[in-house]
């Protein structure tokens, strides 16, 4: 009894949920009915992409048997061919890897912390009487030398393309930017575009790579900024003797600031001829030596202040390393330049207009030595100019500037990897005739990120 | 006339330029491609070989005197996958040969015969030296060195068709010595044996003979240990007990050792290269690196 009273009264309750329900289910069944109708059209335009899709997957699966018998035939081919005449070899690029969307990219930061005792405003005045009138160019506190980006890749299999962008807080330089050939016979090579001179030791050498924070004094008294960038071409020659010797020649518009001036000349107007040769002693040591000499006209401002000079200068250079490396951890290097200018012509002075026959003879040197144990190098630096020669024969009369200037140059820098190098360095300077001596400290970081440059000798 | 006489002379000077008996010339960057192209070559090559047994292939310098070999060579063979990074390329460009720029018949990468392991998905250089390309230590792995000495039969062969059969014949002769040597290596047991090594060297060796690497003493590739993580390392090793320290002569030898002497592990130096103490050649450098680490 119990039983029937409550099935009725659900069932009874059922019949009023779906009477008063009704017209509700009504509409949500509407809605249903759509919603399939829609699905069913979906799941049409669906089947549709399939069967499209398998017709294409047909052919993909006909066009790989096609290719699997190819292959096979290949490699039938190829295994009956002797391996003397296989030439489907592997290459790799020069510079490892894939490289062929981009080229390699690297980018490195040099800064410095500057301190002197010299006032700040002292330091752009300070040249070095006699030789040049161009000054200090650091702050004191922190400087940015640049973010300097490298660019290279093959070009062809024939050529080979470099560039040197430095961006400095004064904007984007170039630097460098050249060809360099790679498949000329006879141990011929031509660079061409604008590039580091191989004039010399150091100034082939990027500022990150130097040994020290600064240049030797030699190339700030006869060469402007980071040394003989130019444009020009250089042919070089690689003879197939029993030592190396390498021989070059380049015609450089001629723009160095000290060197030649901007505009001396219209034209190319510097040349230059080199030799280096090379030898090993032993498995552990190797020497380097070699000279140098760069001639052209030149117009320059930079002989002494308020003056003109127009003439012709020569300049030459004998480069000696050696470099003994008995392992990674440990090394020794001992590395000299000679330099000598000669340089004859007019000196004008620009206020009265005066002028006189001019002629220079003038030359110094640096040796530098670097040791390095693990991670960390210690270097020292001597410094000299007016060694044997200080000609400044001005209208026939002896200039002279009082004592010669030297330098003296103590680095010591720790690497924690391969790219990145910490510096301390302190300068203790004289070249500025009988003024004052210079005390200069620099505390530089440099670091390297991007694509891996091979190291130079 | 006399114009004739002179062209003539000039002639004969190139052709006495030119030397009669032309040896195929090889420039190998390590010890051990050199002495693999010595066994197929023998008397018939020219080799010569940049890197020395007492150098660490990663940090060479491009050296004149490589510039020098390398402008002389025909081909020139290398280990590949970017090991010569720091200095290959600059002596391939100064060489001024076109023979052995990429893409010619000269340049020859060893690595392209070999089945390389530890390629990495994604790097950069906070990891350390890592070689961007794979584990290019292949030198101790007997399976990759057979194809990299059947690869330079091959390009001999190519360079030098007359010595083809003698080039064929050496390598038979290899083939065969390595065989047998293969076998005795395989008897020596050292299957499940644990080692802490301190550079990534010895992988080939470990997956083809069954022993396991389980810690470096380098915190990361080419990056010496500093005490906090040589710390660690006593700790780690105190509880995976393992059997010895590697090392080779120009890798890790004195980071090692001072290692083995804190936790009183052995302390193996191996060979890294064929030319290093008693190793003649590639068979005994690998005799010498099995039986050390029995």
């Amino acid at each position: 009894m119990c039983k029937k009273v409550l099935s009725f009264t659900i069932c009874f309750l059922l019949f009023v949920a779906s009477q008063s329900f009704g017209d509700d289910i009504e509409s949500r069944l509407k809605a249903f009915e759509e919603t399939l109708r829609t699905q069913g059209e979906t799941i049409k335009e669906q089947q549709k992409i399939i069967q499209e899709l398998k017709a294409k997957l047909d052919v993909t699966k006909k066009e790989v048997a096609t290719q699997a018998e190819l292959t096979k035939s290949e490699a039938q081919a190829l295994a009956e061919k002797t391996p003397a005449e296989d030439k489907s070899w592997k290459f790799t690029g020069l510079f490892g890897g894939s490289n062929l969307a981009n080229p390699n990219i690297s980018l490195v930061l040099d800064t410095f912390g500057y301190y002197s005792n010299i006032k700040q405003r002292e330091l752009p005045k300070r040249g070095i009487p006699g030789l040049t009138n161009e000054g200090l160019t650091n702050s004191k506190g922190f400087n940015i030398d640049s973010a300097e980006l490298g660019l290279y890749a093959p070009i062809d299999p024939y050529f080979n393309l470099y560039a040197t962008i430095p961006i400095t807080e004064d904007g984007i330089e170039l630097e460098e930017a050249y060809f360099l050939t790679t498949s000329l016979p006879y141990g011929l090579q031509v660079k061409g575009g604008k590039f580091k001179s191989g004039f010399g030791r150091i100034n082939g050498q990027h500022k990150h790579v130097w040994d020290f924070a600064d240049l030797p004094l030699v190339y700030r008294a006869f060469i402007e900024g980071e040394g003989i960038t130019e444009k020009g071409v250089q042919l070089t020659y690689l003879p197939e003797l029993p030592f190396y010797t390498l021989l070059g020649i380049e015609v450089l518009q001629g723009e160095n600031a000290t060197l030649f001036g901007p505009d001396a000349r219209s034209g190319p107007h510097a040349f230059t001829a080199f030799a280096k040769s090379s030898l090993d002693i032993g498995d552990n040591s190797t020497i380097l030596f070699g000279p140098s000499v760069i001639t052209g006209s030149t117009r320059t401002t930079t002989v002494a202040d308020n003056t003109e000079f127009q003439g012709t200068s020569t300049l030459f250079d004998w480069e000696m390393t050696c470099k003994w490396k008995p392992s990674k951890t440990q090394s020794f290097t001992l590395q000299s330049e000679y330099l000598y200018r000669d340089q004859k012509g007019d000196l004008t002075n620009t206020v009265t207009s005066l002028s006189g026959p001019l002629k220079r003879a003038q030359d110094g040197f640096y040796i530098q030595s670097m040791y390095q144990l693990d991670r960390w190098r210690i270097g020292v630096r001597y410094d000299r100019l007016d060694l044997f020669k200080k000609d400044f024969i001005l209208s026939g009369t002896q200039n002279n500037f009082g004592s010669n200037p030297w330098r003296a140059t103590a680095a010591v820098d720790f690497n924690p990897s391969e790219f990145s190098r910490l510096r301390l360095q302190y300068n203790y300077d004289r070249s500025a005739g009988g003024n004052r001596v210079n005390n200069e400290v620099f505390l530089e970081a440099i670091f390297g990120i991007g694509a891996h440059g091979a190291h130079a000798f | 006339m006399k114009m004739k006489k002179y062209l003539f002379a000039v002639l004969i000077v190139l052709l006495a330029a030119t030397p009669a008996l032309a040896q195929v010339k090889v420039v190998a960057t390590l010890p051990f491609i050199g002495s693999l192209a010595k066994e197929i070559g023998k008397d018939r090559i020219d080799v010569v070989t940049l890197i020395k047994p007492s150098q660490d292939p990663h940090f060479a310098e491009a050296k004149p005197s490589m510039i020098l070999a390398a402008r002389k060579a025909d081909i020139i063979m290398y280990n590949g996958l970017d090991l010569e990074i720091g200095y290959l390329p600059r002596i391939i460009e100064s060489s001024s040969n076109p023979k052995i720029q990429p893409g010619k018949i000269g340049n020859f990468d060893c690595s392209q015969f070999v089945s390389v392991i530890e390629k990495p998905v994604a790097i950069d250089r906070s990891m350390g030296d890592v070689h961007p390309l794979g584990n290019p230590h292949y030198v101790f792995s007997p399976a990759n060195i057979l194809k990299v000495a059947e690869g330079m039969t091959g390009i001999l062969s190519e360079l030098d068709p007359a010595n083809a059969a003698y080039f064929k014949g050496n390598m038979q002769a290899f083939r065969a010595r390595f065989i047998e040597k293969e076998k005795q290596w395989r008897q020596m047991s050292l299957r499940g044996k644990k080692f802490i090594a301190y550079h990534k060297l010895f992988e080939y060796l470990a997956r083809e003979f069954g022993f396991q690497i389980v810690g470096y003493v380098e915190p990361k590739p080419g990056i010496p240990p500093s005490a906090g993580y040589l710390a660690e390392l006593v700790e780690s090793m105190k509880r995976s007990r393992p059997d010895a320290i590697l090392a080779s002569e120009v890798n890790g030898e004195r980071e090692s050792e001072a290692l083995g002497q804190k936790t009183g592990t052995r302390v193996v130096i191996l060979p890294h290269d064929v030319g290093n103490a008693g190793v003649k050649d590639w068979f005994s450098l690998m005799d010498k690196v099995v039986e050390s680490l029995k």
